[in-house]
């Protein structure tokens, strides 16, 4: 290349002669929207090729888990939509339960959306890798907030819509509703969905131009603040009434406790007025409230521009001039503890195990949204407690403890291949320090495993004993719970840790990519497979045995299915096939696992 | 084309940059020196309208930084010392992004485009994904994309970080071209022997205040009898081995603004 350059920089030399350049040789508006746009198209649609050539499983999975949960939804939501018609037969009592039900869900989804759209701006905002460099172009600061907006909402709204849309159907195909209901459903979410959104981005901005030493301060005090009020608020609509349950008195009751969905300043009254005046064949309502919501989605949208244009500059120039806290980081009662609870590990294996647990308390990305998702489970399980305990329901609430069971299992596979699928691919690139270490690769894996186990066991079985706890079920099927969370917690380490040394991506640095790739599909699809084939084995055979015992009810479907004499085979055979499946979902992985590390070259 | 008036810039208490005042003038190559955490990405962030001065003012071509970044930016190349490249675009798309946003037309876009391929010998791969280009293969990109609308001013933070002997010669050659056709060229550096090479005027900064500003050789004349290379200059200057700072700051050419008060530090 040095050969050709001074010739060929010479030619270019010729022909450019700089010129200084002012306000005439700016972009335009219009064309400089139709430059960020033709950017994104160019990109969504090389993701789209790459996709289709690339993750063809991952996106078969997407598709697949997608279009389940979606249908199942429906078919709750309808189910629902349903008993309320047969259950209810006050015209006016039915309406204003179904308009609690949508008011209800709009608001606490809007309340989401704001935060979510807050924080998903306030990381490409202002942490986006690519804002320096669009700064540096000669762009308004509007055209590169209004850019990062619409991917904001489109990034905090496809929840939304995966879960609005099923109930919604729902309801039209229940409530037999004219044909513009369905028309006004897309343009009605879509206006309602840019205000929260619009909402979060102003407070986004806000904070960082005039509060950015505080801003994490600030949005975890808010966050408290909204959790607290919605729990206090979730507290007072289970606490018991006094009437019985589904009579129009307990019914009224209900909807007195939801009056604050009926505020008619808010957007989500306004969008469900849209809705339920459409179902009703009121179409000038109806009408007024879309035209309402996309009113105010317009001016939303124009003012957050409106103060971006004013401040996004100067926040970014702010936040960016911050002097940088410098942690000091030693060791922690944290550490202290675990080297004290680990008396059995190696001294190589507990510093190893000790640096993982450092490396995770220093990154509140991870353990935060452990603690949040943990934490909303916890919140559910204490208000099962609104069951009776009275025979008749016995059963139900064995079930149900058993699928409590079976979800946090669920939610531990989505951690697992999350945060300790990556863990050995993000080694790769520190390998050198490791590598050179006098340490076995086993040892490495060995500590990842014990780590991953002893992570996710503690939390895992406290929430399975507080559900038992709450459902006050048997001694014995709380320890058979307790079993099967230590089954499905080894099980999900081995196969998060033996697939992750076996398929690693030693070139990446972002987890979620890691788990997002060919790998972590893989994981997530193994993991989700041997929760299921533990469930067979477990859950249903111990559900009909207590049927039968309970329940005469219940015991038909047992005596129907001719269950009977099978069951307690099933139950010692199942028990003891879960153990194995147990062994087997954790020596197996890790045996591949780590023949694959020991010839692994970084 | 470029002036720094009494500029400051603050992180919190600490002062980064401290009354920066200085000029580079149309096709002069402008080397600005000093050791790690002396204040110089902070005026290249300033100086490409990212960050904003606490004090003081930068005008570019005579546009503000702060009142009119985008006719600044305008006036701007920019090549950051860790660039970024839209991993799904193409170099291709990413030049012609750029083009676009600095106003040129399709005919003007293409011609340019095909220019700076040439200019950086970069055909081979234009057309590829940027994802999978080496860090050599970016720079050049990078390069390109600063210049495709021939700006008065070059922007360069650590031009030759990572670079290879090849590159490294493609990127001084291309310094003496720009400057040749009257572009000025801001380079803050670690590689005193690029500066040596090819400043008209060097400045070191050291802890956000400037100790020298001026030509080579005033700075060797200043210091005549010592020691004749850049790398012992500097040393000197921004340790504070050898002769106090002030002696030389005051010697300092006259509309430069190395500071008197400089003696405060020890």
């Amino acid at each position: 290349m040095a050969a050709q350059e001074p010739t060929t920089i010479a030619a270019a030399d010729q022909a450019a002669h700089p010129a200084v350049v002012g306000a005439e040789g700016l972009i335009g508006a219009a064309d400089e929207a139709a430059a960020f746009w033709w950017l994104r198209r160019r990109i969504a649609r090389t993701l789209v090729r790459q996709t289709f050539r690339r993750a063809r499983l991952r996106l078969v999975m997407v598709i697949l888990l997608s279009g389940a949960l979606w249908t199942m939804l429906y078919w709750l939501f309808a189910e629902g939509f349903t008993f309320f018609q047969s259950a209810i037969h006050t015209h006016q009592l039915l309406d204003g339960a179904v308009r609690a039900v949508f008011g209800m869900f709009f608001l606490a989804l809007m309340v989401m959306l704001v935060f979510s759209s807050s924080v998903i701006l306030y990381s490409t905002l202002f942490r986006g890798p690519d804002i320096a460099w669009l700064f540096s172009l000669p762009a308004r600061a509007e055209r590169v907030f209004l850019h990062k907006f619409q991917e904001a909402v489109l990034l905090s709204s496809w929840a939304f819509l995966l879960l609005a849309s099923p109930m919604l159907l729902a309801y039209g195909a229940v409530g037999s509703v004219p044909w513009y209901y369905y028309a006004m459903l897309a343009p009605a979410l879509l206006a309602f969905t840019y205000i929260p959104a619009a909402a979060g981005a102003i407070l986004c901005l806000a904070i960082v131009r005039w509060l950015p030493r505080g801003r994490f301060l600030l949005l975890a005090l808010v966050a408290i603040a909204v959790l607290v009020v919605a729990a206090a608020y979730a507290a007072s609509l289970v606490t018991e009434t006094t009437a019985d349950f589904f009579t129009p008195i307990w019914i009224q009751e209900m909807l007195g406790r939801l009056r604050v969905t009926e505020n008619r300043w808010l957007p989500s009254w306004w969008l469900t007025t849209a809705l339920l005046s459409a179902a009703r064949a009121e179409a000038a309502e109806s009408v007024m409230f879309l035209v309402l919501l996309v009113s105010n989605a317009l001016f939303g949208r124009q003012l957050a521009i409106a103060v971006a244009a004013k401040v996004y500059r100067a926040a970014y120039s702010r936040l960016h001039t911050q002097r940088a806290v410098r942690r000091r980081a030693g060791a922690a009662w944290v550490d202290r503890l675990a080297a004290a609870l680990t008396p059995m590990l190696t001294p190589q294996m507990r510093l190893l195990v000790i640096k993982d647990l450092r490396l995770l308390r220093r990154d509140p990305l991870q353990w935060s949204q452990f603690c949040i998702f943990f934490g909303l489970l916890a919140l559910y399980f204490i208000s099962v407690r609104r069951f009776s305990y009275d025979s008749y329901h016995v059963v139900w609430v064995h079930m149900i403890s058993c699928l409590n069971v079976y979800v946090v299992g669920l939610l531990l596979a989505t951690f697992t291949t999350r945060f300790v699928f990556p863990m050995i691919s993000l080694e790769g690139r520190r390998f050198w320090i490791l590598g050179l270490l006098p340490v076995r690769r086993e040892t490495i894996l060995w500590s990842k495993f014990f780590f991953a186990v002893a992570g996710s066991l503690v939390p895992c079985s406290l929430l399975v004993l507080l559900s038992d706890a709450m459902l006050r079920v048997d001694a014995l099927v709380a320890a058979s719970h307790q079993v099967t969370c230590l089954v499905l917690c080894t099980g999900l380490a081995g196969i998060a840790v033996g697939l992750g040394a076996k398929m690693p991506s030693l070139r990446e640095t972002s987890p979620s990519r890691i788990a997002a790739g060919f790998g972590g599909t893989l994981n997530l699809v193994i993991s989700t497979l041997y929760i299921v084939a533990v469930v067979l084995m477990t859950a249903l055979p111990t559900h009909f045995y207590f049927a039968a015992i309970h329940s005469e009810a219940a015991d038909l479907v047992v005596a129907r299915l001719n269950l009977a004499p099978w069951l307690l085979w099933w139950l010692t055979l199942g028990t003891a096939g879960s153990l194995l499946a147990g062994a087997a979902a954790t020596i197996l992985p890790l045996w591949i696992g780590m023949r694959a590390f020991r010839r692994i070259e970084f | 084309m470029i002036q720094f008036h009494r500029v400051t810039r603050k992180y919190g208490h600490k002062t980064a940059v401290c009354e920066l005042d200085l000029a580079v003038s149309a096709g002069e190559l402008f080397a600005f020196l000093g050791p790690n955490g002396a204040g110089k990405t902070t005026t290249i962030k300033m100086l490409s309208c990212l960050l904003r001065p606490t004090e003081g003012s930068i005008t570019v071509c005579g546009h503000d930084t702060v009142r009119s970044p985008r006719e600044a930016a305008r006036n701007v190349g920019y090549v950051p010392d860790e660039p970024h490249l839209y991993d799904k675009l193409s170099g291709r798309e990413f030049l012609e992004f750029v083009a676009r946003m600095h106003g040129l037309g399709s005919a003007q876009t293409e011609d340019r485009i095909e220019r700076e391929s040439d200019r950086f010998a970069m055909r081979d791969f234009l057309c590829e994904l940027t994802e999978t280009y080496s860090h050599g293969m970016k720079q050049r990109l990078v390069f390109a994309a600063a210049l495709i609308h021939d700006p008065a001013v070059l922007v360069v933070d650590e031009p030759m970080v990572g670079l290879d002997p090849k590159s490294v010669r493609m990127v001084k050659d291309l310094f003496r071209a720009a400057t040749r056709r009257g572009t000025a060229v801001f380079m803050s550096t670690h590689t005193l022997s690029v500066a040596e090479e090819l400043a008209d005027r060097i400045a070191i900064i050291d802890a956000g205040r400037l100790r020298f500003l001026g030509a080579l050789e005033d700075l060797g004349r200043q210091t005549a009898g010592d020691h004749g290379s850049l790398e012992h200059l500097f040393l000197e200057l921004t340790n504070g081995n050898g002769r106090a700072p002030e002696d030389l700051a005051a010697r300092s050419e006259s509309d430069g603004c190395a500071r008197t008060d400089d003696n405060r530090r020890g």
